[in-house]
């Protein structure tokens, strides 16, 4: 590396060539990786799992496609029961990672019953149960094997293929060139801290991507982009801030570990739930402590000090707000989750009105609203909640000194180049100085504009690594949004989508006001791009937040969050399933591939612990979580294979 | 969960917003890009806020300035050519914002929208003009220190050969200019300014005649020095002395006023806005990304201040450039090219870049129209100003003597064509308070012209 240094300072003509060599291999490595990971998270469709079914009035059977289900009369309910007499929306089954299902009555007109029994509150449900709704009998029915087996296949089919080490290399050679890179414009006098973030990124990377493949996760294309994003971050910060790069790369690391760790609260839907009290304290207590002791930054009050460390704590508490505004489909129902939600926001807003920190405040504002409008989807309510906060927010605009400014210039930057607009004027001279490919990475200007790296960082990006590059970080980020809506289908739990979706409209909109403030298509709001915007909480919030979309992914072996324990013990197991199923087994092989798991099954009971689903043949005894009190009404083995086939033949 | 399904589409809706929002932006970025890199404060090309980068020459490969790494400039060695361009180059501190040096400093730098400024040398670019250092230093002396402007360019190619504005300067020794100055020292009056037009502006309103009276060869008109449009003594349209009956011809000939102001009375508000418009008058050109200034006309619906607004008076106020075009356009038969300023540029590797090439206006007169105003044009020469006045010169021109009122000086005008070959020229020359049109414009039209052609 010294060596390349002194090369660079003796011959300045090879950095010359190098950097218009290079800042096209770069904007094509860029396409390659991103258009491999959004191919690949794109083009597959999240496999949709039949969790049960449901033997309607009419004789007619119709599948449970999620764990939670509404069933109603209303045309937009889950299982539609088209009878007079059962409500709209009548009631709810849902099952939880054990397979355990529950109904529970929504306060109907008819009422509901459980084998005759009238119910009021969420109520165990057994396979082969009859739930009767408004008069209407269901009947709850395990899926087939031979179903289970083609839901398997299905979620394999998602995941076979996937390269997930084509992108990795590519983002290796990526840090590789950007390292050199760096050497050409700066040469010799590049820090040695610099250099060993980029090694160290790299050696995380890699560590992390194996550690899922050991784990036998096939996919990792999410992280895949944002360590791709990350990379981009740091060389934004080590051509503005070389003494904090190594900063930013910490930042990265504990982003990772925030969002392992999330990811591990998340797969377990009852853990995930209940954690939200403690995080609603935490964040409580955090935006207190902003409040009473934040530090005054531009006019606004969002920063505070920490042992020699600057930190936003609102970017923290963007996590605990999609936490909490997330709910599953019987809390959805409930008048105090809403109420909690309710207050929790109305405090966060007053807690940034209080810091003046006009932009977070906003990306709060609509991420509060997309929650409220993925909890209710009452579009009208939203339009008065909207209207009644825009006077307001008029009023706000019309009174805080530093906000009016921003709006008085919006749009015509150009009038006031050394007043109002000084920041987006120099950012778009920067930016088109850079065309499609930059003037490389180091050799920008732009650089000396005070959050030039941060609030303005597209153009930071746009100036030296160019247009393409700088719209690609921001297509990686729309990437992962898109695939969090389109994971709905097969999604589980209310509480995943909603999470998943207001996360990514959190993301989506923090970019937006990002990217268009800083060009002048919208007022500058002065907040960070995700994952690539200079500073330490925004990127450990951004990993946060990246592990509610990664918990939407449903594919085999896709994500922590979601997984199938099977899956680690026995792969070939799954395989030889598959190709069962592709014979088109008959009964004859149905009956031996029981008989198998028969054979099989202790060994799979002896990996106790959380389970998501099962993908055995034959569902294993449910097992509770240690210290979980176990069902009352579960029946031992009323599981088995062997009733599986009693029911098909009987009820099928 | 189905409804969550439906209810997400609002994510995709912020999509919408940001991918529209970019592609807003990169709309933008397309159009302004020159502008925006060419701002002061961008350190690619500029340093401490004087561009640092590019040679600007004329059509003959004569030096107009040369930007240094330092941000210097150093300007042609001759004070005339550097007094009478100053205008087209523009001054060391940036007052002249129509300057080449300026309006084309993402051109010198060499932005284009795939590249930015990247550059692999710091070799300069080399941008060649279309004007002729020395036309234009001829043009300069003419004027002899008479505020006013020329403006000469090919109306086949659209390319300027000359254009001068003045008051100027020499670039390398600015005078002291207090902050209320009203002389326009920093404006190229040429493409920023607009002016009374006088009986140049008698074209247009013969333009409509012709066009939109069946009977205008026909029209005879008796002009006993004055024209009553009402009762009260400003109600009346005079000329300098009567000049019996004429016809249209006779009357654009002798540029009788009365005949004039009775043409445009028949003709009316609603044909003489439209031929106006027509004509590109009220419009704006853009020579190579500068923006000219639009005429303004005013016609009333009737009487003596429609008569006055087809004359050229009344609130006539004509950009010269527009003028130039339109006498292109009488030369041309019909359309004009748009004039343009940018003839070539070499890039650092020594090739060509591109600068675009020649555009045509929409039509601006009708073919037949053209040709016979054309003969008048030329029937004015004949008769009234002189052949002999403007020797080996086959001219067609209108004079026009714009009265300002307050015992001013009139402004001289001299506009029209020469027709040759080799020099297929339109041109148009105010010399401001400069006195009679024919004479004094005409003058340095002559001087102008005669360089142009080689008669030194």
């Amino acid at each position: 590396m010294e060596a390349l240094a002194t090369l660079f300072d003796s011959y300045p003509a090879l950095a010359t060539y190098y950097t218009t060599a290079a800042r096209w291999i770069f904007v094509g490595l860029a396409v390659f990786i991103l258009g491999k990971t959004a191919l690949s998270l794109l083009a597959r469709r999240n496999p949709s799992e039949i969790w049960a079914y449901l033997r309607l009035p009419d004789g007619s059977v119709r599948p449970l496609t999620h764990w939670e289900n509404v069933i109603g009369r209303a045309r937009s309910s889950d299982i539609v029961i088209d009878v007079m007499t059962v409500s709209r929306n009548h009631g709810t089954l849902s099952r939880d990672q054990y397979g355990n299902w529950r109904y529970n009555d929504l306060g109907s007109k008819g009422g509901s019953l459980i084998n005759g029994r009238s119910v009021y509150q969420s109520t165990p449900v057994e396979m082969g149960d009859t739930i009767t709704l408004g008069g209407a009998d269901c009947i709850l029915v395990p899926p087939s094997l031979k179903e289970k087996q083609e839901n398997i296949k299905q979620r394999l089919r998602s995941t076979r293929g996937v390269l997930p080490w084509s992108p990795i290399i590519a983002i290796t050679i990526f840090q590789i060139m950007t390292v050199m890179q760096l050497f050409a414009s700066k040469g010799s006098k590049l820090p040695f801290t610099v250099l060993l973030s980029f090694l160290l990124l790299t050696i995380v990377m890699w560590a992390y991507c194996i550690f899922l493949r050991i784990m036998s996760n096939r996919a990792f294309e999410m992280e895949a982009i944002a360590f791709f994003l990350c990379t981009l971050s740091l060389a934004v910060v080590s051509t503005s801030e070389p003494e904090s790069t190594f900063k930013q790369f910490i930042a990265i690391v504990i982003g990772i570990i925030i969002y392992t760790v999330m990811m591990f609260f998340i797969r377990n839907l009852e853990r995930g739930v209940k954690i939200r009290n403690l995080l609603m304290i935490i964040s409580v207590a955090l935006l207190l402590f902003n409040v009473v002791f934040g530090e005054e930054r531009n006019g606004a009050t969002a920063w505070v000090s920490i042992g020699g460390y600057n930190m936003q704590p609102s970017e923290l508490v963007k996590i605990a707000f999609i936490f909490i505004g997330s709910a599953t489909l019987d809390e959805l129902y409930e008048k105090r989750n809403l109420t909690v939600f309710m207050i929790f926001s109305i405090f966060c807003l007053g807690c940034l009105a209080l810091m003046n920190d006009f932009g977070t405040a906003l990306i709060f504002f609509v991420t509060f609203l997309i929650i409220s409008f993925l909890r209710s989807g009452e579009f009208t309510k939203l339009i008065l909640v909207l209207g009644v906060c825009a006077v307001g927010g008029l009023m706000a605009i019309r009174f805080v000194g530093h906000i009016a400014n921003r709006f008085a210039t919006w749009g015509h930057v150009w009038d006031y180049p050394d007043a109002g607009g000084f920041q987006q004027v120099r950012a778009m001279s920067a930016g088109a100085s850079g065309g499609l490919a930059g003037v490389g990475a180091g050799n920008g200007w732009f650089k000396s504009i005070f959050a030039s790296n941060a609030d303005l960082v597209f153009c930071y990006i746009q100036e030296e690594w160019g247009l393409i590059i700088a719209i690609l970080a921001v297509l990686a980020i729309i990437i992962l949004g898109l695939y969090a809506v389109r994971s709905i289908k097969s999604g589980r739990s209310t509480f995943y989508t909603i999470a998943a979706c207001s996360a990514t409209s959190l993301l989506i909109f923090q970019s937006t006001l990002n990217v268009l403030g800083t060009v002048d298509v919208l007022p500058f709001t002065g907040v960070t791009l995700p994952f690539v915007s200079n500073g330490g909480t925004s990127m450990m919030s951004s990993w946060g937040l990246l592990a509610f979309l990664k918990a939407a992914d449903t594919r085999q072996g896709a994500s922590i969050a979601v997984k199938d324990d099977s899956e680690d013990n026995d792969e070939l197991f799954i395989e030889d399933y598959i190709a069962m199923a592709d014979e088109e087994a008959s009964e004859q092989r149905l009956a031996q591939a029981q008989k198998t798991q028969r054979t099989r099954s202790p060994h799979g009971q002896s990996q106790p612990g959380p389970q998501t689903r099962s993908t055995r043949p034959a569902p294993k005894q449910r097992q509770p979580e240690q210290g979980r009190p176990r069902n009352p009404n579960l029946r031992q083995g009323d599981v088995e294979i062997t009733d599986f086939s009693q029911l098909e033949d009987d009820d099928l | 969960m189905k409804k969550l399904e439906r209810r997400a589409i609002l994510c995709l809706a912020l999509v919408l917003v940001l991918l529209g929002g970019i592609g807003y932006y990169v709309t933008r970025l397309v159009e302004y890009g020159g502008d925006w890199v060419s701002y002061p404060a961008n350190k690619h090309i500029y340093n401490n806020g004087y561009i640092a980068k590019g040679v600007i020459y004329d059509r003959n490969g004569k030096l107009l300035v040369k930007n240094n790494s330092e941000g210097k400039k150093v300007y042609n060695d001759t004070e005339g050519i550097r007094r009478a361009t100053v205008h087209v180059v523009g001054d060391k501190v940036g007052n002249i914002a129509t300057g080449a040096n300026i309006v084309f400093a993402d051109k010198l730098v060499g932005y284009n929208f795939i590249d930015g400024t990247y550059t692999t040398n710091d070799k300069s670019r080399e941008l060649y003009l279309t004007i002729d250092a020395d036309v234009c230093r001829t043009a300069n002396q003419a004027l002899d220190g008479r505020d006013g402007t020329v403006g000469v360019y090919n109306y086949k190619t659209g390319e300027i050969i000359c254009m001068v504005s003045s008051p100027n300067y020499d670039p390398n020794n600015p005078p002291e200019v207090s902050s209320d100055d009203d002389s326009g020292i920093y404006i190229n009056k040429f493409i920023s300014n607009r002016t009374v037009p006088g009986s140049t502006f008698k074209l247009i309103t013969a333009t409509a005649a012709i066009d939109t009276m069946d009977d205008y060869e026909d029209f005879t008109y008796t002009c006993k020095g004055f024209e009553q449009y009402g009762k009260a003594k400003v109600d009346r349209v005079k000329c300098a002395y009567p000049h019996g009956t004429v016809d249209i011809q006779k009357a654009l000939e002798v540029s009788c006023n009365c005949a004039f102001g009775k043409l445009a009375s028949e003709v009316g508000q609603k044909k003489m806005e439209e031929y106006t418009q027509r004509a590109g008058l009220l419009g704006r050109y853009s020579i190579d990304g500068i923006m000219t200034l639009p005429s303004s006309i005013e016609f009333t619906s009737g009487g003596v201040s429609l008569a006055w607004a087809g004359i050229g008076q009344y609130h006539d106020l004509v950009n010269p450039c527009s003028m130039m075009v339109y006498m292109g356009a009488i030369a041309n038969h019909g359309e004009a090219p748009i004039p343009r300023i940018l003839s070539k540029m070499k890039l650092p590797s020594g090739l060509p870049g591109s600068v675009g090439d020649t555009q045509m206006t929409d039509e601006l007169i009708n073919a037949d129209t053209a040709k016979t105003l054309a003969r008048y044009m030329r029937l004015n020469v004949e008769n009234n100003y002189g052949s002999y006045n403007f020797p080996d010169l086959k001219l067609y021109a209108k004079s026009g003597t714009a009265e300002l009122g307050d015992d001013k000086s009139p402004h001289a005008w001299f506009v029209g064509f020469i027709k040759n070959e080799d020099y297929p020229y339109a041109f148009v020359c105010l010399v401001e308070n400069g006195g009679r049109g024919a004479e004094v414009a005409g003058n340095v039209a002559n001087q102008v012209l005669q360089k142009i052609i080689g008669n030194d």
